[in-house]
């Protein structure tokens, strides 16, 4: 009786085609897409039919979350030639830098800012804290800043003399007398805004004149009245020009 | 993994005959590590980069105040928006309360009588046909929507380029030869940013070149708590 053999198939699977297909999938994600950017909140942004795309240099974005929370985060010049003067953090740098000499300037405060805490600064995308707690906050590491921002009602985040309340750009006003002894007021929001403006980056000055060096963004339930101080603020500051981000609007709205 | 097989035929191979090696490589690992890498792309980044919508708002000079008044009483539509929300603090609906011209108010002591107050919402074609505040900031600018469209077909006929739509109907949108509304949104404080936004993109859906945000007055807030009054909620 002859033995009835089974022949072993090998279960080796060519996979070839499937790593082909793979390595075209990673392409088009690695082509197509942009990284999200680290911010403090998350917001859904309303849609409109507007078709101009988010600029991603010479740009100051202004997020507001539905508490009322005002962050900036800011972005230089993206061309090689001007990243050495002009780029995200020689701006940033540049910024923090005018800001809290212009803040000390009109309340006297110190801000106690040093240069490391410049460097440190230069590196964050987002901001978002009283000028006299930004010493504190940039001594900080990066992933406990990120938490203290990110905090939530709920969960409030207390780290030293950083409270839930120093979230934020601060309205609160500030009064002082300029050089004719006029008595005037201001606030934080202003002096940043101002300090953005008055940059040596002379294409953020330009893109804020055009209207398209500032973007406001918001979550689309946020009140108008939330916002409405950011919008106030910029109309005294007559920046009354700028964007709001959107998303684009489905055949469905 | 990668293997090199010798070719299994008979084993008699005439001397001097190169061998024939059929070579697989195991692309398992490969794949995987191709997976993890998508997995991460997909979960790290964003395909839709926002877009941007530009406002210019009127200086706090009160200069265009006058302006306005200036427009002309048949021109000017002024929207009033409010939001509800549910208990989640979410956005349920937003609702346009508006007036043509001036605001008419029927006063008995405090309380309104009547007003020409009327309210619509945010909503969107339905086929061709425009629906609620669309429709009515619609029909209010048909001239110049008529000539854009016009022009519009032109560039899809290639007969112009698209800068010269775009010039041509940026002509359009502010020639004086139409009648053409001058749109005030008051936006109520608790309006949501989305109904803002919303109002601001009938103007450009409508291609309406006159606009603006304005604060609310009192009559406006007595007209919207008398309509509310008269008109509840189901």
């Amino acid at each position: 009786m002859g033995k009835v053999k089974i022949k072993r198939k090998s279960t080796l699977i060519d996979m070839t085609a499937m790593s082909d297909v793979t390595v075209l999938l990673l392409t088009f994600f690695m082509l197509t897409s942009t990284f999200l950017q680290k911010e403090p909140v998350t917001v859904i942004t309303p849609s409109s039919v507007s078709e101009i795309k988010v600029p991603t240099s010479n740009v100051a974005q202004v997020l507001v979350s539905p508490q009322g929370k005002v962050f900036m985060s800011l972005l230089g010049d993206a061309d090689p030639e001007n990243a050495e003067k002009w780029g995200s953090e020689p701006l940033r740098r540049e910024v923090l830098k005018t800001a809290a000499a212009d803040y000390e300037a009109k309340t006297g405060k110190k801000t106690g800012i040093t240069s490391a805490d410049l460097d440190k600064f230069a590196k964050n995308a987002s901001f978002g804290v009283p000028l006299d707690k930004m010493h504190e906050f940039l001594l900080l590491e990066t992933a406990k800043q990120d938490e203290f921002l990110g905090q939530t009602v709920d969960k409030p985040v207390i780290m030293g003399n950083l409270t839930p309340k120093d979230t934020g750009i601060p309205f609160k006003d500030i009064a002082y007398t300029d050089k004719d002894g006029n008595k005037l007021t201001t606030n934080e929001f202003q002096i940043w805004m101002r300090a953005i403006y008055n940059s040596s980056n002379d294409n953020i000055r330009e893109a804020v004149q055009k209207g398209e060096g500032i973007a406001v963004k918001s979550d689309r339930g946020t009140k108008f009245e939330t916002i409405h101080q950011v919008l106030d603020n910029l109309q005294t500051i007559k920046m009354n020009k700028f964007s709001v981000m959107t998303a684009l609007k489905t055949e469905a709205d | 993994m990668a293997q090199v097989e010798q070719s299994s035929g008979d084993g008699k191979k005439k001397k001097g005959a190169q061998k024939k090696m059929a070579i697989h490589v195991d692309f398992t690992p490969m794949v995987d590590m191709n997976m993890l890498l998508i997995t991460f792309f997909m979960l790290c980044t964003t395909m839709i980069k926002s877009q941007t919508l530009s406002i210019a708002l009127p200086t706090n000079e009160k200069l265009e105040q006058n302006e306005l008044q200036k427009a002309k009483e048949s021109e000017a539509i002024t929207l009033i928006l409010d939001t509800e929300y549910d208990d989640n603090g979410g956005v349920k609906g937003n609702t346009v309360y508006y007036y043509t011209g001036k605001p008419v108010v029927e006063y008995n002591g405090t309380d309104v009588v009547s007003s020409n107050l009327e309210a619509t919402e945010f909503i969107g074609n339905d086929g061709h046909t425009q629906q609620g505040i669309r429709k009515i900031l619609h029909d209010r600018n048909r001239g110049v929507l008529i000539d854009v469209e016009k022009k519009r077909q032109e560039w899809r006929e290639k007969k112009i380029t698209e800068e010269q739509f775009q010039e041509a109907a940026k002509k359009i949108r502010n020639s004086d030869d139409y009648e053409r509304p001058v749109v005030i949104i008051k936006p109520l404080p608790g309006a949501s940013w989305e109904s803002v936004i919303s109002a601001l993109d009938e103007m450009q859906i409508n291609q309406i070149s006159r606009y603006q945000l304005g604060n609310l007055s009192e009559t406006d807030e007595a007209m919207v708590s008398d309509y509310k009054i008269k008109h509840p909620k189901k």
